[in-house]
């Protein structure tokens, strides 16, 4: 049963119930400021972002918050951006896209916050991204990376990822691909989450297998709440194809891989879209069958990239824990804020005018990776290729950046 | 024709234990014509209980059971005393089913702060066994859930049949007003009956945790399939929701394994809006009246 | 039972409604006008559920199913270009047609069944609509979700067509709940509701009363999809067809008094505004959810059959030394409605 509740899902909580005298008192508050956006160019920089702060997805939701605010406090500490403190007003949109829509109205029209940042959930962006480009707000954004979100043709949209989120596979196809073809996989299956940002990864690296002459012997989609991958895993291993490609999120990442475990299916070479390159959680789900896994990723905490050790050890030194817990999201979120010091440094200014043109040239380094866009704010680079190699996430391909050559066939499972 | 047979074997290990919540959730229905929509939720809590329990100390998630069991009996019982026994009025059966959806929310907070929302599993270190018999592939966890919700169902058939107990439930299932006349006490009767319901809950979570990744929220998909089990079944008979539950594990997982799985579950749907069609009142429901 | 449309019901329709009116005018852009939107728009579709659930008795909870298919209509249509900005709304009687029609077929198999099990039914239905909303990728764009082309408004009065949308399809929901009160069908409506059996051995025509119900409150949940569909701009699946919209309409009927004409109204000026509210003050914790349960609970305990009709029970019993006629608390005349609940919502 989909019960979709929302993309990923969630967002039970957007009919708060509550007393009724409070709310009569909200309405009533409400009715005393009208008002057109007019920020102002001195006193703290006041920034608006809404979060999905509950509901299945809060996790992520939250992680990208610890991601906004660590940036604050860093850049408060460092004396502010041009001088100004950062002020974030964070509001949780319960995952619901009328609440994002309210939430946006909401700081552009009533708060007056100079800046606005992305939501969380990328279900999410597109009607946010459209109240911003309303008010003629920069919008950048660290989650919304599907199809929908450039092809609205916004120009004041920038996506904080290094490439738009279908094309999260394509570092796979280029490494397979430039194997010797008699070293190459000769059939491929497919098994693809049916939502915006999974299925099209797989579905992308299967055109470019094709292209490439590479079969394909087994190709199902399944929709989000599959909790039993058995079914779809039994018909892949009678399919018995050299790679399997998974375009997943995380938990059914974990179900295939286990399905396959106990199916005692194991190709030469795997790739999960999502899901294998969580550093706690995977080896949490499925033991020590981690090994030779492929994924792809942007930021991860062994990666080598400039920043991400300052980053960690700040975050670590705020919120705790362990250097391998932290979560992308958060590096990506913070990343967004590092594209403002940029251009306030740059430029001198930091104003939506401003930003909008800046960013439209040039590249800028962040924990991400150097970003640049096409008009519509579509990221120009790519993801890293990582592999599971002696229990821990690798960079392995391009080779420019890969710290191990990747390791093929994969290894059997450890059971 | 080999992943036709595979399917109809993972399909009928999985429908039985969707046949053990289901029994619970009919036998709720018989007793009290109360829809109880928090069976999902007490399936998740039942979960999470299991999980707490091999993880802080180690127990065994089958023998965990024993524990969850007798605990949720009592959530049960509690829940009926305290919120479902002082609704009144010519509309208690809406009233009710509107609470048991408070309630099931309301677990889903409680779990959501406890745990957060992250997708977990009870991950014992046989979980990804299995053996091969005849070329077909046949995992131990799920093997040992479909034998233990035999057992459980067995052990509720033995309640209602063998014991005092079960005969007030049974008159009260076919009779409210009678057997109150016949000295069946309606209030201690359905105590124990949504405690019963409850158990099975617990029971069936416990085994549902290492067959799938779950998070508060899963409680959404349990009780929407749940729902379309009892109904299809008929509300109120457990001999009904067992077969209906074994009729949607293998129609999903055929469906799954020879189509695709995006159709999986709207064929079941199909199939009950048929049957609904045909016979209102589900596959073995009976006629009472006011409630179909 | 007959309902004589009193001076004091009119002249709070008349308030009510003037008031919605001009804050637009008055009050501007910005967030008010987006709350009132989305405020306006559930006490819409609660009052068109009102129809079903409240005065027939039917608690229909797969009603965001029409929901979605108008917010589809409306995003297929108008993928493209919406011509000028204001096609989509014209357009909306057709689609409020169409839906209806299509509905009756869905209300006939559903409502051969009674209360409980037609609840589950309909569960059914909002769970077919969703899935075909995913699988049928070439006409809804599946996962991927339906844009719907901007609408050419000015920034300044953006939401102003939206608003005055959503303050129509209230006004034509609450005219039909009238009508029904003060009609026939109203008088066979709630011999259903007391005793369907006993309805049919009186010469009530129960199947054809119950399906206009059906059909008109279907027709008015799609249009007011239509208008969603637009404002927001797109349309996934989980969104459109979101179980929790049917809870909202519900539970703000349940909150308000079902089967009374301002009850729904009531509970959505309460539920949508205290929702934002606290989502702006609170932030995020999980304890939401579990104060979310704990009211719904208070509710449902000590005001069983919503805030309208415990009032008006008050009044009434206050005023028991006349004649004991407006006793029937559960279907409330217009005129011993309080008349506060407009000036407290104002």
């Amino acid at each position: 049963m989909q019960l979709h509740i929302h993309g990923p899902r969630s967002r039970r909580v957007r009919l708060l119930a509550s007393v009724s005298a409070l709310a009569l008192g909200a309405l009533t508050l409400a009715g005393c400021s009208a008002a057109s956006p007019t920020a102002s160019s001195s006193g703290p920089l006041k920034i608006g972002i809404s979060l999905s702060l509950t509901g299945d997805f809060s996790d992520s939701g939250k992680a990208a918050q610890r991601g906004y605010d660590l940036w604050a406090s860093v850049t408060n500490k460092a004396g502010g951006v041009l001088g100004r403190q950062v002020k974030l007003s964070i509001v949780d949109d319960a995952s619901s896209p009328d609440q994002v829509v309210t939430n946006y109205t909401n700081l552009i029209t009533q708060d007056k916050v100079d800046l606005v940042f992305g939501p969380y959930s990328s279900l999410l962006t597109v009607p946010a991204s459209r109240v911003a480009s309303r008010y003629h707000y920069a919008f950048i954004e660290p989650a919304g990376g599907g199809p929908s979100v450039f092809a609205q043709k916004l120009t004041n949209l920038f996506f904080v990822q290094p490439a738009p989120t279908t094309k999260g596979g394509d570092v796979f196809a280029n490494y397979i691909l430039s194997l010797p073809a008699n070293k190459r996989p000769k059939t491929a299956g497919y098994a693809k989450l049916d939502d915006p940002f999974s299925a099209p990864i797989a579905a992308s690296i299967q055109k470019r297998f094709e292209a490439a002459g590479i079969k394909t012997v087994y190709d199902q989609t399944y929709p989000a709440e599959t909790a039993d991958m058995t079914p779809i895993m039994s018909g892949m291993s009678a399919a018995n194809p050299d790679v399997v490609v998974g375009g997943s999120q995380e938990a059914d990442a974990f179900a295939q891989i286990k399905g396959m475990i106990q199916l005692k299916f194991n190709p030469k070479w795997l790739f999960e879209s999502n899901g294998a390159n969580s550093p706690g959680d995977f080896p949490a789900a499925v033991g020590a069958n981690t090994e030779g896994v492929f994924s792809s990723a942007d930021w991860y905490a062994d990666s080598t990239i400039a920043g991400s050790s300052k980053f960690i050890s700040d975050y670590v030194a705020k919120y705790g824990g362990d250097a391998q817990k932290i979560d992308p999201t958060s590096a990506e979120a913070y990343s967004a804020g590092m594209l403002l010091d940029q251009v306030a440094k740059k430029t001198g200014k930091i104003d939506n005018a401003t930003i909008i043109k800046t960013l439209h040239s040039g590249t800028w380094p962040t924990l991400v990776g150097n970003l640049s866009w096409d008009q519509y704010g579509a990221p120009k680079g790519a993801y890293l290729l990582i592999q599971w190699i002696n229990g821990k996430l690798t960079t392995v391909y391009p080779s420019a950046t890969a710290q191990h050559a990747p390791v093929a066939p994969k290894p059997h499972w450890a059971g | 024709m080999h992943s036709l047979i595979q399917a109809i074997i993972l399909g009928i290990l999985t429908g039985g234990v969707y046949a053990l919540m289901a029994s619970g959730q009919t036998l709720i229905f018989g007793i009290m014509k109360v829809v109880n929509l928090a069976q999902g939720a007490l399936v998740v809590l039942g979960a999470y209980l299991t999980y707490t329990l091999f993880t802080q100390l180690g127990i065994d998630p089958f023998l965990s059971i024993l524990i969850t069991t007798p605990l949720l009996f009592l959530v049960g019982v509690g829940v009926q005393y305290v919120l479902l026994r002082p609704l009144h009025g010519d509309d208690v059966a809406q009233l009710s089913l509107l609470v048991t959806f408070a309630i099931a929310l309301g677990v889903e907070g409680v779990l959501s702060f406890a745990y957060g929302s992250t997708l977990t599993n009870v991950q014992p270190a046989y979980a990804n066994f299995s053996w091969t018999i005849l070329g077909y592939q046949v995992s131990l966890v799920r093997f040992v859930a479909f034998l233990l919700s035999l057992v459980m169902l067995g052990l509720l058939y033995l309640i209602l049949q063998r014991t005092k107990f079960g005969r007030s439930v049974r008159a009260t299932v076919q009779n409210p007003m009678s057997a109150q006349l016949l000295g069946v006490n309606a209030n201690r009767v359905s105590a124990l009956g949504f405690g019963l319901g409850a158990a099975t809950a617990a029971a069936a979570g416990s085994v549902f945790g290492m067959l799938n990744s779950f998070n508060p929220g899963s409680h959404y998909d349990l009780i929407s399939r749940l729902l379309t089990i009892v109904v299809l079944g008929g509300l109120g008979s457990i001999g009904g929701s067992v077969v209906a539950a074994l009729v949607m594990g293998v129609a999903s997982s055929v469906v799954s394994a020879l189509a695709s799985p995006i159709w999986s579950d709207f064929t079941f749907f199909i199939v009950l809006l048929l049957v609904l069609l045909i016979r209102p009142r589900g596959l073995f429901g009976a006629r009472t009246r006011g409630a179909l | 039972m007959k309902f004589a449309t009193t001076r004091a019901g009119l002249i709070r329709a008349g308030v009510f409604f003037l008031v919605l009116l001009v804050i637009p005018i008055v009050g501007g852009p910005g967030y008010l006008l987006n709350t009132l939107i989305f405020t306006i728009m559930y006490a819409a579709l609660s009052s068109s559920w009102n129809l079903i659930g409240g005065y027939a008795g039917y608690p229909s909870l797969g009603h965001v199913a029409f929901f979605g298919i108008g917010a589809y209509a409306t995003g297929i249509i108008f993928s493209d270009s919406v011509y000028g900005g204001y096609a989509p709304f014209f357009l909306l009687p057709v689609i409020g047609l169409g839906v209806a029609f299509m509905s009756i077929p869905i209300g006939w198999v559903s409502m051969r069944t009674r209360a409980d099990v037609f609840a589950i039914v309909t569960i059914t239905l909002l769970f077919i609509t969703q899935t075909l909303a995913f699988n049928l990728k070439n006409v809804t764009g599946g996962a991927q979700g339906k844009s719907v082309a901007p609408a050419p408004f000015d920034v300044g009065t953006y939401d102003w067509p939206f608003y005055y949308a959503m303050l129509i399809l209230l006004a034509i929901a609450m005219g039909i709940s009238l009508y029904f009160r003060r009609s026939k069908i109203g008088l066979s409506l709630a011999t259903v509701r007391a005793d369907e059996d006993k309805a049919h051995g009186v010469g009530v025509r129960v199947t054809a009363v119950k399906l206009i119900a059906f059909a008109v409150s279907a027709g008015l949940v799609a249009m007011v999809g239509g208008v969603w569909a637009y404002y927001v701009g797109f349309i996934y699946p989980q969104f459109a067809v979101d179980p929790l919209i049917t809870i909202g309409m519900v539970l703000m009927a349940f909150l308000g008094g079902r089967g009374t004409l301002w009850g729904p109204v009531l509970g959505a000026f309460i539920l949508v505004p205290a929702q934002e509210y606290f989502a702006q003050a609170f932030g995020a914790s999980e304890l939401y959810l579990i104060a979310y349960a704990a009211v719904f609970l208070v509710i449902m305990l000590f005001l069983p059959r919503g805030i309208l009709p415990s009032i008006t029970e008050r009044l009434a019993r206050r005023r028991a030394s006349a004649a004991g006629a407006a006793r029937d608390g559960a279907s409330p005349t217009p005129s011993a409605l309080p008349t506060s609940e407009v000036k407290v919502v104002r």
